[in-house]
């Protein structure tokens, strides 16, 4: 059974048949064929227009951290769902599902975060556009 | 137990689609004035009528009537009734078909009222925010079309030929005329004398709109946004725009566009906002659209589009990526 304990919140983005994502398209910065799953230690959140970042310090099984920076809803529509800067709190452990820039970089654009108790948190980001049907379960 | 919740939830969601639809029905909604012919709005602090406050023009009505409703305006309240159940079958399908997957709670959007039905939106039985038999924009003229076709495309060389939006100049959402946008559908009004001022929550720009009588800038004076006029016409706000550029079209208008705007107050919690677009050097003729906004609490969050477009500096590095990458396959 699935955890019914959810911290399910999103953004405004799905409200209607408008594009999803005026600001920019999900495919021209991130690669829907690099799906990435990152555990790490939130060092910063930034709750900046016109897409939040959330920063995390990521261990690799060789004990070296590198850091990544995920991409996310604009703060206003991220405030609507009740996200705020103390949601997510540096030194948080925090899991993220997302998708990889297609430069390669550490960057990804966030597609759901869930917390150390199984709680789940949407970034409401724009890879809703992106294949999230065989995502591991 | 793994069933309930999508089940439950569209259940709910068909159930609020259901209960707006009587409403539609006896306010008659979509006509202006309809709802309540007695009532008198409010005086602003300039004596006229009390437009202040925010707003959301958010709206499940599409801006072009579908062809095969031909001159139909406005929806019966059995139709309405018949779409809302369309509507909540549809998201009955959805949250079956969800089910079972990894996503079936997560992104069972309903659950935490993220979707269109939980949104508040004025109810209207419009066909189409595009008012007359058409119901949709006239096609673009000959010339208009040249014109078009002439327009520098938006590619992944610069910044600077990346499009305004992603550039945080602007949404064509901000027009004017001013149309729903897919998110923070908001706008908030002040009113003061000799003065109305309007700012859009996306992506931030206000409208400074005079109302104090003077004339429009010389015609060599062109502006993004153009150049805005208001009077009153009883308790209706008169908005004329021109002196647009050339390099911010609506739907393919030209430099010599002339936007009408009307606002009137029609309730407690609603205006109705009407526009009159006249472009001869892009349609045959002019066309208008009519919006019901409501009232919302709160104000505006801040957009400050530009305050960290790392946004930008991904795109331009994806599109050096993804040339490189064909480069090597070469």
């Amino acid at each position: 059974m699935k955890k019914l304990a959810i911290l399910a919140v999103g953004t405004a983005l799905f409200l209607s048949a408008v594009p999803l994502w005026a600001h920019h398209a999900f495919a021209a910065e991130f690669d829907a064929k690099k799906p990435v799953k990152l555990r790490g230690t939130v060092t910063r959140f930034e709750m900046i227009n016109p897409h939040s970042w959330l920063h995390i310090d990521v261990k690799g099984p060789d004990g070296k951290t590198t850091e990544w920076m995920v991409e996310g809803g604009s703060p206003n529509a991220l405030f609507r769902r009740g996200i705020n800067i103390n949601t997510v709190p540096v030194g948080t452990e925090i899991l993220v599902d997302g998708y990889q820039a297609k430069d390669g970089a550490n960057r990804a654009v966030g597609s759901d975060l869930t917390f150390p108790d199984g709680k789940r948190l949407f970034m409401g980001s724009s890879s809703p556009d992106s294949p999230d049907a065989n995502r591991s379960k | 137990m793994k069933h309930r919740i999508p089940v439950t939830v569209a259940a709910l969601a068909a159930a609020t689609i259901l209960m707006t639809a009587p409403a539609f029905a006896q306010g008659g909604a979509g006509v202006k004035g309809s709802a309540n012919a007695a009532w008198k709005a409010p005086r602003g602090a300039d004596g006229h009528a009390d437009l202040s406050g925010t707003w959301t023009n958010a709206t499940s009505v599409p801006v072009e009537r579908p062809k095969e409703l031909g001159a139909k305006e406005f929806y019966t309240p059995e139709e309405m009734a018949a779409n809302a159940k369309k509507a909540a079958d549809r998201a009955a399908a959805q949250a079956a078909q969800a089910e079972g997957g990894d996503l079936a709670v997560h992104y069972d959007t309903n659950q935490f009222s993220l979707t269109g039905a939980s949104q508040k939106r004025a109810p209207s039985m419009r066909t189409s925010l595009i008012t007359g038999p058409e119901g949709r924009v006239p096609p673009l003229l000959p010339a208009a079309q040249k014109r078009q076709a002439a327009r520098p495309r938006s590619t992944f060389d610069s910044y600077e030929t990346r499009p305004l939006a992603e550039r945080c100049y602007f949404w064509p959402n901000e027009g004017p005329p001013m149309m729903p946008v897919g998110y923070n559908s908001n706008l908030q009004i002040i009113q003061g004398p000799g003065f109305v001022a309007i700012e859009q929550e996306m992506i931030h720009d206000v409208r400074i709109i005079p109302t104090d009588g003077r004339p429009h800038l010389p015609s060599n004076i062109r502006q993004w946004f153009g150049d805005a006029r208001g009077h009153w016409e009883g308790d209706t706000l008169v908005v004329e725009t021109t002196n647009f550029t050339d390099r911010n079209p609506f739907r393919g208008s030209s430099d010599q566009m002339k936007v009408v705007e009307k606002f009137t107050r029609s309730s407690p919690d609603s205006v109705v906002y009407e526009f009159t677009v006249t472009d001869p050097a892009t349609w045959e003729k002019s066309w208008s659209a009519e919006i019901q906004m409501s009232k919302i609490d709160g104000g505006l969050y801040e957009y400050a589009c530009h305050e960290g477009n790392y946004g930008m500096a991904n795109i331009l590095s994806g599109a050096r990526a993804d040339e490189a990458a064909a480069a090597a396959k070469k």
